[in-house]
């Protein structure tokens, strides 16, 4: 244990940065290795890698989150001498299981034996553990090859420790299970006994690689490293943050987004016993910033919160009073219904119209969504002359360092984030306005302080996923082929929360329908205007939400309308895809392939046989890189709709966890039934009106369906799966209701509460 | 002398406001953290306890109204974290994030100390007040099912 603490603070002190490549070199260099070691001093092996050709996303671009650097060192594997292995992991854990699937192919390859594995979250460093922000599915597509390459390097350097003590050949050693054994005599040398010799080990520059059958962890169920902790609440999470002297906030915002304090009458509040101050937040105008509140600090998070309520509060609301979501919506899908901005082109929607032998169209509409993940915004952080530190559940530590050093006017490395397990978050997280107040709060009270959000606070003044409207029309040749596709989408972007001034979608943000895999020959994609009136975030699967609803249900109306079945109708337009790229090409295979093993499942071809009122509706969709497709069977009986089983099938390529993935689909479709049939977020006079879970109904227990997941044999290079399974679920389970009862749902929630 | 609360067998003075919700005297007065926050108005169940061996949501609960009872958090739950509940939650793999699973296996515990062999409507029934995001539900009823089962095996 203090092994692994010396061999941290060697890592800390610097020991990693030499050896930074040449910045012309190329970046993608093939499986060229960029491993180096670090530290060696006090005996145990710490090996760190580099991070090749980082670019960024095109969403991390556009929150100024990308880094152009090509190396990023980190220091993830420390092999101490009694064989612990400690393994960081520098991505954000929020459910999702990132901290069990990295370190597993990291171990995998290292031929470490799982239990003597721990896993810790890495503090926020991103030149030391590269890309830290987590969003877009992007943790296994971007970790997968360096952490295999670093666990295949402390193998090498392993197994050369132990040729060097036999004086033998590498060719007559190999390793298993935390052992390497010599083919020669039998005899074998612990990793710990190792640990120090290894670490004078060259680095070897190309590791060999496992090939898939020797896998050990990769594509195996393995548990969650931490569940053990779960079960007996001793589990830490952003909430659970305690240290000496710590107090307490409640917060209280300004219900409309861009209003200010007018007045404030803190005597009533004062006067509560154990009530410590009042602070005021000002709005900071960065995009992460606070929206501006009041808070109450107390010895307790109760008393706080009691305090809170006997405030005098009154607000100059501004002009996103005049939001009313009711007849926002209505604007939209009046401005997707007449021409809108061109943003992408291609033939000629007009001459395949004109030759149509039936046109089709439809509109669609979706709600804002809160996130409401069940632990709501906390954190904990202690601003000192000398000193900010901050733990937080956070999807991105480097953006706490950057919102935080901009308020405190401080460098972001000065800023120490210690980054706790979120409880869910959903793409919440990767906004850091909670805990810039209490960074506000901790400054002018001089103590940590300890900031929780109420849910009704979590609620009301959140990041919102879009309310949407898209329209499209379609024209069907006499074979029933699909020969043009006008798609309109109206939405206000994620862009708005960066540049206000937006008033619709930029090109960009319609680049998944220009490139969705069905890739029509006559197409145009235009986005209505939209302009946004309370703050618009990343919300679990994004605009896939909206896109994938519009896709799936409106190829389920033209199969319909064309006379086919729906699973030979989307057959017909992945044949008929007008593959505008080779990626293209595999993407209508891909999404081909999912379909037909969640059709098989589902026993699509026996629909016919389900009792009256029951009808299975199909959707598949391409997002974050992976590939989802649903069979939703639901049972309709007058106004009531029961989901009865979801098959699931999925292509993400290279399964690193089997158990995670399944469980990610579990949870997708969980999430999908509730923006699907009830969940919407409604705003009047430009504040929110739900508050909790009363009347922002997320799905419960006694609704939960039959899933069944099934996974594409595929030896592709492994991605995502925290947010793909979210899309398919809404149109399945739309063209399921159609299927069993004629009733088409255009508009999500289909079963909206009304508050 | 203030009034004494039973808190996994140990007994503590309820030394604050005795409005104060038990959930906050757990987490911010004893450190007791396993107990969670969620909602603050008994509509998600993260934050339950057995009072007496009922469930019960702490966010909602004053600490006055439990003066002379018994109350048992999920550190408290089994002395070795063996209780069949949690041997069946791991052995199904459970928890995703976690944050809701104290007070889920909180409620499935006074489930199956009252009805030792629920249906799966039942278990809709009992459970339907505990919220899970991440979408665990079909493993918790899986769960709870299987833990019945050893508990019936060993009684």
């Amino acid at each position: 244990m203090s092994k692994v603490t010396d061999l941290d603070n060697n890592a800390k002190s610097g020991q990693l940065s030499s050896n930074r490549p040449n910045s012309e070199q190329p970046s993608n260099a093939g499986r060229r290795s960029f491993m180096k070691m670090a530290g060696v001093a006090g005996g145990g092996l710490v090996l760190g890698v580099s991070l090749p050709g980082y670019a960024g996303s095109k969403t991390e671009k556009m929150a100024g989150l990308a880094s152009e650097s090509t190396f990023n060192p980190n220091a993830f594997i420390h092999l101490s001498e009694n064989g612990d292995t400690l393994i960081y992991c520098g991505r954000c854990e929020m459910g999702q299981g990132i901290s069990t699937a990295l370190p597993s192919a990291v171990a995998d390859e290292m031929e470490a034996d799982w239990s003597r594995v721990r896993v810790e979250q890495a503090d926020g460093d991103e030149d030391k553990y590269g890309p830290q922000a987590t969003g877009g599915s992007a943790s296994i597509v971007r970790m997968y090859q360096p952490m295999r390459e670093a666990g295949a390097a402390a193998k090498a350097m392993l197994i050369g420790a132990a040729a060097k003590v036999w004086k033998t050949s590498t060719d007559n050693c190999y390793a298993q299970a935390h052992f390497v054994y010599n083919k020669l005599n039998k005899q074998k040398l612990g990793y710990g006994e190792l640990a120090s010799l290894a670490a004078n080990m060259p680095v070897p520059s190309s590791p060999v690689l496992k090939s898939k059958e020797e896998f050990r962890y990769i594509g195996h169920a393995l548990p969650r490293h931490d569940q053990d902790e779960v079960v007996i609440g001793k589990r830490m999470y952003g909430v659970d943050t305690k240290l000496p002297g710590l107090k307490y906030a409640a917060i209280t915002h300004c219900p409309v987004l861009g209003g200010k304090l007018k007045s404030l009458d803190q005597s009533e509040a004062l006067k509560v016993k154990g009530v410590l101050g009042v602070v005021e937040i000002p709005r900071f105008d960065v995009p992460y910033g606070s929206i501006g509140g009041v808070a109450v600090v107390a010895d307790n998070s109760w008393t706080a919160q009691q305090a809170l309520k006997k405030l005098k509060i009154s607000w100059d609301l501004g002009e996103n009073q005049v939001y009313n979501t009711k007849a926002y919506k209505q604007q939209l899908v009046a401005n997707v219904e007449k021409p809108a901005q061109v943003t992408h082109e291609r033939g000629s929607v007009e001459q395949a119209f004109a030759k149509a032998k039936q046109k089709v169209s439809a509109t669609y509409t979706g709600g804002h969504l809160s996130h409401s993940p069940m632990e709501p915004n906390a954190s904990v952080v202690w601003v000192q002359d000398n000193s900010c530190e901050v733990w937080a559940a956070t999807q991105s530590p480097a953006d706490i360092q950057k919102v935080l050093a901009q308020y405190l006017k401080r460098e972001p490395k000065d800023i120490l984030v210690h980054v706790t397990m979120s409880g869910g978050a959903f793409g919440r997280k990767f906004k850091c306005d909670y805990v810039h107040e209490a960074a506000v709060i901790s400054q002018k009270m001089k103590m940590p302080i300890q900031l929780i959000w109420s849910r009704e606070e979590d609620m009301r003044t959140g990041y919102y996923h879009s309310t949407s409207a898209q329209h499209i029309e379609a024209s069907l040749d006499e074979n029933g082929k699909v020969t043009g596709w006008l798609h309109r989408a109206a939405f206000p972007s994620i862009g708005s929360l960066f540049n206000p001034s937006l008033d619709r979608a930029s090109k960009g943000s319609l680049e998944d329908v220009a490139m969705h895999p069905f890739a029509i020959e006559n197409f145009r994609a235009e986005s209505g205007e939209a302009k946004a009136h309370t703050r618009i975030g990343w919300y679990r699967a994004v605009y896939a939400i909206f896109y994938g609803f519009a896709f799936g249900t409106f190829a389920d109306e033209l199969a319909d309308k064309a006379g086919k079945n729906t699973f030979d109708f989307l057959n017909q337009l992945y044949d008929d895809s007008s593959n505008i790229n080779d990626r293209q090409k595999e993407r209508a295979a891909r999404s081909k392939g999912a379909l037909a093993l969640a059709a098989k499942k589902a026993g699509w071809d026996q629909r016919d046989k389900l009792p009256k009122g029951q009808g299975i509706g199909l959707a598949v969709h391409y997002s974050f890189n992976s590939y989802v497709a649903m069979a939703v069977r639901v049972e309709v009986k007058g106004e009531n709709i029961r989901v009865l089983k979801v098959d699931c099938a999925l292509d993400c390529g290279q399964i690193l966890n089997v158990d995670g993935a399944t469980a990610q689909m579990e949870g997708a479709v969980v999430m999908g039934m509730s923006l699907a049939l009830s969940t919407e977020i409604s705003f009047k006079d430009g504040a929110v009106v739900n508050s909790n879970f009363h009347d922002y109904p997320v799905m419960r227990i006694s609704d939960m369906p039959e899933v069944a997941v099934h996974m594409v044999e595929s030896d592709h290079k492994p991605t995502g799966l925290g947010e793909p399974g979210v899309a398919p679920f809404a149109p399945a389970l739309s063209n399921a209701i159609f299927a069993a009862s004629g009733k088409r749902y255009r508009d999500l929630p289909m079963k909206p509460l009304s508050v | 002398m203030s009034e004494l609360i039973t808190i996994n067998g140990q007994a503590h003075e309820i030394d604050v406001d005795g409005d104060m919700p038990l959930l906050w005297f757990l987490r911010d007065k004893l450190e007791f953290t396993g107990t969670k926050f969620g909602c603050g108005s008994g509509l998600c169940g993260a934050c339950t306890v057995h009072v007496d061996g009922q469930a019960t949501r702490s966010c909602i609960t004053p600490v006055a109204t439990l003066a002379g009872k018994s109350i048992t958090t999920i550190e408290g739950l089994s002395e070795n974290g063996d209780h069949p509940l949690q041997k069946a939650w791991l052995n199904n793999k459970v928890p995703q994030c976690g944050y809701c699973q104290a007070g889920q296996i909180m409620n499935a515990a006074s489930l199956l100390a009252v009805n030792a062999a629920p249906s799966e409507e039942e278990i809709d029934t009992a459970m339907q007040g505990n919220i899970c995001r991440c979408g665990t539900y079909q493993r918790i009823k899986k769960a709870i099912g299987e833990a019945a089962q050893e508990m019936q095996e060993d009684a």
